[in-house]
């Protein structure tokens, strides 16, 4: 773990009119400690919290967090809860940590973060902070030992078209945004303290495996495996049910073609009549006509996090296979020997 | 506490009496006896202890509104009296006038039917003094021209209304004294009135005058109905002399009868009765059957509205009144009867030697029907559970006979579709009879006619006595047996009526024939006959478009087919029977047996109405309890082994929802309680099975009260037992097969308590099935499963495949919708061709929807599998294409697909069509293994 490059104000400030696109998210060891322990304790309940921190040129520093109490949808609450955030953030200041909010963190479930209340939540944020991040924790993926740890933003583009709210096709296409393209995930670099670090030294056990080793070398992957078929399969379905969304649009849209189609032909003949009894042409578009209105297209919003939360668990599936394969074939290796 | 009351209405009655007395101008020295008189009372009311306090109520308050009428009865008498003194014929007329009036309302108050003396008294002085009047023509003449004209009046007036009287008057002349003796008697004489009801009820017929306070409500019924009877004999003045009767009379009379029919103020019954007196005198046999046949209409008329039903008396007489129509027939067998031709006015003058034929205007068949309707009505409106419902229950052979004889008679005369209609009315008595209710029904024939006998004699007897009236001059023996006559079984029976049925019948005849047999052969446990004749029938494909009566028919044969299966052992069957019933939850409403509260939509009274006039009376229900055990207890023996085989994706495959629902609701339930009603004993039973409990499964089934109803029950339990035995076995494998790699047959059956051959057989069968993947391992007797079971992950990722593909599937339909016109003039040749027969491009893509679009799309995969993909990539990129928007595309695109798609790639499409389904099948294996793997 690399000691952060020291950077004065100044630097930081003049990088600062530049403005450049958030490059890295250099979080403390403090912070990262403190995210995972609360999500651990109350998985697989979902949990959120907020990051504390400093945005220093390209590089956004998470210091510290604190989690918020586990909310119920209840307005009362809610209100309470903003509450307890300010008074809390009034406390860190007292005992001199950052207090500077640079995003929110939540613990998820199998990844299936791609939600329409996160992007939510992240406009939200993004209205007050301009430069803000979420960090997803995911404590099934860790108990295999991997950190899950996720550091992601949403993309500029897709930001300009949320808020214009407008997912149709022709406007997608013209920002050149696919489902890719929504959220941009971000690198991590962990920092500690050169004291830290030195104590850490210090403390380091002679034994060469740790806990997170042995996790990584389970066999058992079935459950996991299931899991996310499951929730590939619940994908699948809202998927399809999207679908028929769109299918119906497309249908209703084929049927106005043709109304149109009629209704022109049958001016166009009346035109014809009125010309060999030299009238007046009729004007052959008609924008009082209902067959005329334009079919409001159904968002695509909803398609593309699908998409992404699909591509998520293949992804998962993929590299948990993948990482069992070797298993396996170390286990018969050892086997044989 | 009592003899308050007591003393109470005595002085109660006392005042009244007192009050009744001092107002009645007769009685003026009555007044001392009046302490004699409350002892009387009292003794009186002792008497009549058992007579509740209101109607002693209500009585009071009747008496003295009836005093009021007499006093001013008595009144007008006096002011007659007065006017014959001065020979003052106006102001008598006005007094007639007047005294009319008053009867009317005394007759309404005193609500009999007799008129009470004082008129008749003031009648006889009114005639006398006419009579003494008119033979004076010196003071004829020398009245004032007013008084004379009042007088002639009076003398039509008099004459007209005396008419009514004439028998009460020569009554009153015989013996003036004995009313005044009489009505002195009653009124002096009060010790004397203690034994006066029992005087009075003897004196009754001779002396039907008195009509005394105390003594109406101990009066026999049927004398108001007798007296007025009197009446009506002077009335018709037939009863001079018999043979003054002709044919013209009888026929005006009849004319006259039935035109009052209907009109306001015509008593419904006095016409009944005044037809059926007609009856009697009518002179030709023809005349005589036209004449009932008005009194048969005229009877069905006596019950307005369709809710309630006919008066059982009037039924049985209107039973009779067929016989004798009936008898008639038979008897002269050149009358014949119809209702197309409008006959001759003087047809029925024909007498009995008349050779050729008579034509009588009537319709058998829709009398019988209505007899029927009338019958059916009543038992659905007597309540089940009375006496009375069994009483009528008990008429039913009298019905049978008269339909027999009708058949009977229409099969003489050829008329085979009517004689059809009847069977098929008798059918519907017969059908929902198990043989026991049906040789009940026979012994119950037999004896009732013996009753009948007895009873029609005394009947007679006790006719013939009162009314002394004249033996009717057209005599018909009884020619129709009165007596039913029953095959040995209800088989026979049902078997002769039947094929005459799908022999004559019409439609709807035999569809209900039809249905009836069905039923009744389920009902004597021939499922497998009433299961090929409904299937041979194809009653199933056209049922929804019959009229309702005859669905509920087609509803209740299915149930008794369910039952019927159960009964023998046939459980999948008798499921599928059953399940449709209770898919809705509307099973009582389905086979017409009680009304189903629906929460979320009200109905109105009208739809109430019919509904309930569809209800079947009570002695023909299915037990809907059984019913409901029967469904259940075949629904979970087929579906608790398919939940243990389709653990992973219950979903989807279902064979009974309504049990899968009672089984998530019952599952839910936090605590169990013991069960209760059949839902909780199936439910319970449910879940023992699940467990491979066999025993506790049969324990808690065979402990519902129900199938006690259950005809052979020992032998239904001892399939039960076993189908119970063999599902949880199935069960059992389902859900543990992956846990073993071995099973020894012996124990498997010792598991189950079933035995080594059947195990052997269950086993072998699921393994044919690919439900068990095993094999037998002989020399072991042991089952050898081989490990291919899916496992979770692996149906998982089944399923998954099968979502994929149907996700492709509605992807490349929903590319086709959005491109069709692209593509359709491009590669895609499957398409356009049948839209181009179609005519209408809108129509294909707008509302061709399901099979049609589905092939589409195939046929479209496999173009793409195939590699024409330059022909598609052509059209999609021309779709794509900035100019071609797809606006104006449809028409243009259409217009070319008919004219140049021929050129592109036509000879394509074949090819790939040919080797289509071979190829999808192919592709999606390949798949399906690649998702094993």
């Amino acid at each position: 773990m690399a000691n952060p490059p020291i950077r004065s104000f100044l630097q930081a400030a003049k990088a600062e009119e530049v403005a450049p696109a958030l490059r890295v998210v250099q979080m403390e060891g403090l912070a990262i400690l403190k995210i995972i322990k609360h999500c651990k304790e109350f998985s697989p309940a979902l949990v959120t919290g907020q990051l504390l921190g400093l945005d220093v040129g390209s590089v956004l520093e998470v210091t510290n967090c604190f989690p918020f109490p586990n909310r119920e949808d209840d307005e009362e609450l809610e209100a309470e809860g903003a509450n307890y955030q300010l008074e809390m953030m009034r406390c860190l200041r007292e005992v001199n940590v950052d207090n500077n909010t640079v995003g929110w963190y939540q613990s998820t479930l199998l990844g299936s973060y791609q939600t329409v209340e996160l992007i939510e939540t992240f406009m939200n944020y993004q209205e007050n902070i301009k430069r803000c991040v979420c960090i997803i924790y995911d404590p099934s993926k860790s108990n295999q030992g991997v950190l899950a740890l996720k550091a992601l933003k949403l993309s500029d583009s897709f930001m300009e078209l949320y808020r214009s709210n407008n997912f149709r096709g022709e406007k997608l296409r013209e920002k050149n945004l696919t489902w890719v393209g929504i959220f941009e995930e971000i690198p991590i670099k962990f920092s500690n303290s050169p004291l830290i670090s030195a104590f850490m030294t210090e403390l380091e056990a002679d034994t060469p495996v740790a806990q997170g080793d042995l996790d990584r070398l389970q066999l058992s992957t079935k459950p996991y495996m299931e899991r996310n078929l499951e929730f590939l399969m619940e994908c699948m379905d809202d998927m399809s049910q999207e679908q028929q969304k769109f299918q119906y649009h497309y249908r209703n849209v084929a049927r106005q073609q043709t109304q149109q189609q009629a209704w022109l032909q049958k001016r166009r003949a009346e035109n014809m009549a009125r010309k060999a009894a030299g009238e007046e042409p009729l004007p052959e578009e008609d924008p009082s006509n209902p067959i005329f209105k334009p079919i409001a297209e159904p968002s695509r919003l909803e398609t593309f996090l699908l998409t992404n939360q699909i591509s998520n668990y293949c992804n998962q599936i993929n590299g948990v296979a993948g990482l069992s394969f070797n298993r396996l074939y170390l286990m018969k290796a050892l086997h044989e020997n | 506490m009592a003899s308050k009351f007591w003393t109470q209405s005595d002085s109660g009655s006392e005042e009244e009496r007192q009050s009744s007395y001092d107002s009645d101008p007769e009685n003026e020295e009555d007044t001392p006896a009046e302490p004699t008189n409350t002892a009387v009372g009292n003794r009186y009311l002792q008497q009549n202890a058992s007579d509740s306090d209101d109607s002693e109520e209500q009585k009071r308050v009747i008496r003295s509104a009836k005093d009021k009428r007499f006093e001013e009865m008595s009144a007008t008498i006096d002011q007659i009296k007065n006017a014959i003194k001065i020979n003052d014929w106006v102001s008598l007329q006005d007094s007639f006038d007047k005294i009319n009036k008053q009867l009317d309302k005394v007759m309404r108050v005193t609500e009999s039917e007799r008129v009470p003396n004082l008129y008749i008294k003031a009648l006889v002085i009114l005639e006398d003094f006419l009579t003494q009047a008119l033979a004076n023509k010196d003071a004829k003449k020398k009245m004032s021209s007013s008084n004379a004209k009042a007088l002639n009046s009076m003398k039509q007036k008099l004459k007209k209304n005396n008419k009514q009287y004439e028998y009460l008057i020569s009554k009153y002349r015989e013996k003036p004294e004995s009313e005044e003796v009489s009505s002195e008697e009653e009124d002096d004489s009060d010790e004397e009135t203690v034994s006066e009801p029992r005087d009075d009820e003897s004196k009754v017929g001779s002396d039907s005058g008195s009509d005394t306070d105390n003594n109406i409500h101990n009066r026999d019924v049927h004398d108001p109905d007798m007296i007025k009877k009197k009446d009506k004999f002077m009335d018709k003045e037939f009863k001079k002399d018999p043979r003054d009767i002709t044919w013209d009379t009888v026929n005006k009379k009849l004319k006259e009868v039935v035109a009052a029919r209907g009109r306001k103020g015509t008593g419904r019954v006095e016409l009944v009765e005044q037809l059926s007196f007609l009856t009697r005198v009518a002179k030709t046999p023809a005349q005589k059957l036209e004449i009932l046949f008005t009194v048969v209409s005229a009877q069905f008329d006596i019950n307005p509205g369709l809710s309630g039903h006919m008066p059982i008396n009037v039924w049985k007489k209107c039973v009779d009144n067929m016989l004798a129509i009936l008898d008639i027939l038979n008897q002269y067998p050149n009358i014949v009867v119809n209702d197309m031709v409008e006959p001759d006015e003087n047809e029925t003058q024909k007498g009995a030697d008349y050779n050729g034929t008579i034509r009588v205007w009537g319709n058998l068949i829709a009398y019988l029907e209505r007899i029927d309707a009338e019958f059916f009505k009543s038992l659905q409106c007597i309540d089940p559970h009375t006496k009375e419902f069994v009483e009528r229950l008990r008429d039913e052979p009298l019905f049978l006979v008269l339909a027999q004889n009708v058949q009977d008679y229409l099969e003489k005369t050829g008329n085979m579709k009517a004689a059809a209609k009847v069977a098929l009315k008798r059918v519907e008595l017969v059908y929902y009879k198990p043989q026991e209710v049906y040789d009940a029904m026979r012994k119950l024939a037999d004896l009732s006619e013996e009753r009948d006998d007895v009873e029609s004699e005394a009947e007679e007897s006790k006719w013939s006595d009162e009314q002394r009236a004249p033996p009717s001059f057209v005599v018909v023996p009884e020619v129709v047996p009165r007596k039913p006559t029953f095959p040995e079984s209800s088989r026979v029976f049902m078997d002769t009526l039947v094929s005459l049925i799908y022999k004559y019948g019409d439609e709807r005849t035999k569809a209900r024939a039809m249905l009836c047999d069905i039923y009744h052969h389920a009902l004597l446990d021939e499922f497998s006959t009433s299961r090929d004749l409904l299937l041979m029938s194809h009653l199933q494909d056209n049922i929804q478009i019959m009229d309702i009566s005859t669905q509920i028919l087609y509803n209740r044969a299915m149930a008794q087919l369910g039952l019927s299966a159960f009964r023998n052992g046939l459980f999948t069957e008798g499921h599928s029977c059953l399940s449709e019933l209770y898919s809705a939850g509307r099973v009582r409403e389905l086979i017409a047996q009680g009304v189903s509260q629906s929460r979320y939509h009200e109905k109105t009274p009208e739809q109430e109405r019919l509904e309930r006039r569809r209800q079947m009376p009570y002695h023909m229900h299915i037990n809907l309890e059984l019913l409901e055990a029967v469904h259940l207890t075949c629904a979970m023996l087929l579906e608790v082994p398919n939940m243990a085989a389709n653990t992973v994706d219950s979903k989807r495959r279902v064979i009974s929802k309504t049990f899968r629902r009672f089984f998530e609701i019952s599952e839910r339930q936090i605590l169990m309680g013991p069960p209760e009603n059949v839902r909780d004993h199936v439910m319970a039973a449910t879940r023992a099975l699940s467990q491979g409990d066999y025993q506790k499964a049969f324990d808690l089934i065979t402990s519902l009260q129900v199938w006690k109803l259950l005809k052979n029950k020992d032998a239904v339990f001892q399939m039960l037992k076993d189908k119970i035995k063999e599902e949880a076995l199935r069960t059992y494998l389902f859900s543990y097969a992956t846990s073993y790699s071995s099973l020894a047959l012996d124990q498997l059956s010792k598991m189950f308590g079933l035995s080594e051959s059947t195990t052997h057989s269950i086993v072998n069968k699921m393994m044919i099935s690919e439900e068990l993947h095993a094999s037998w391992d002989q020399p072991t007797r042991c089952i050898v499963f081989h490990d291919v079971g899916l496992s979770r992950l692996q149906a998982l990722a089944f399923q998954l495949t099968d979502k994929l593909s149907i996700l492709a599937e509605s992807n490349e339909r929903a590319v086709e919708t959005k491109f069709g016109s692209g593509l359709g003039g491009g590669g895609l040749d499957g398409l356009p061709l049948r839209r181009r027969d179609a005519g209408d491009y809108a129509a294909a893509v707008g509302s061709g929807g399901g099979g049609n679009r589905w092939q589409d799309s195939q046929s479209y995969n496999q173009g793409r599998q195939g590699g024409s993909t330059t022909g598609r990539y052509g059209g999609g990129g021309r779709s794509f294409g900035p100019g071609q928007t797809s606006g104006g595309g449809g028409g243009y695109s259409r217009d070319r697909t008919g004219q140049t798609r021929g050129t592109s790639s036509y000879g394509g499409r074949h090819s790939y069509q040919s080797g289509s389904s071979k190829m999808d099948s192919s592709a999606r294996m390949v798949s399906l293994s690649r998702g094993i793997r």
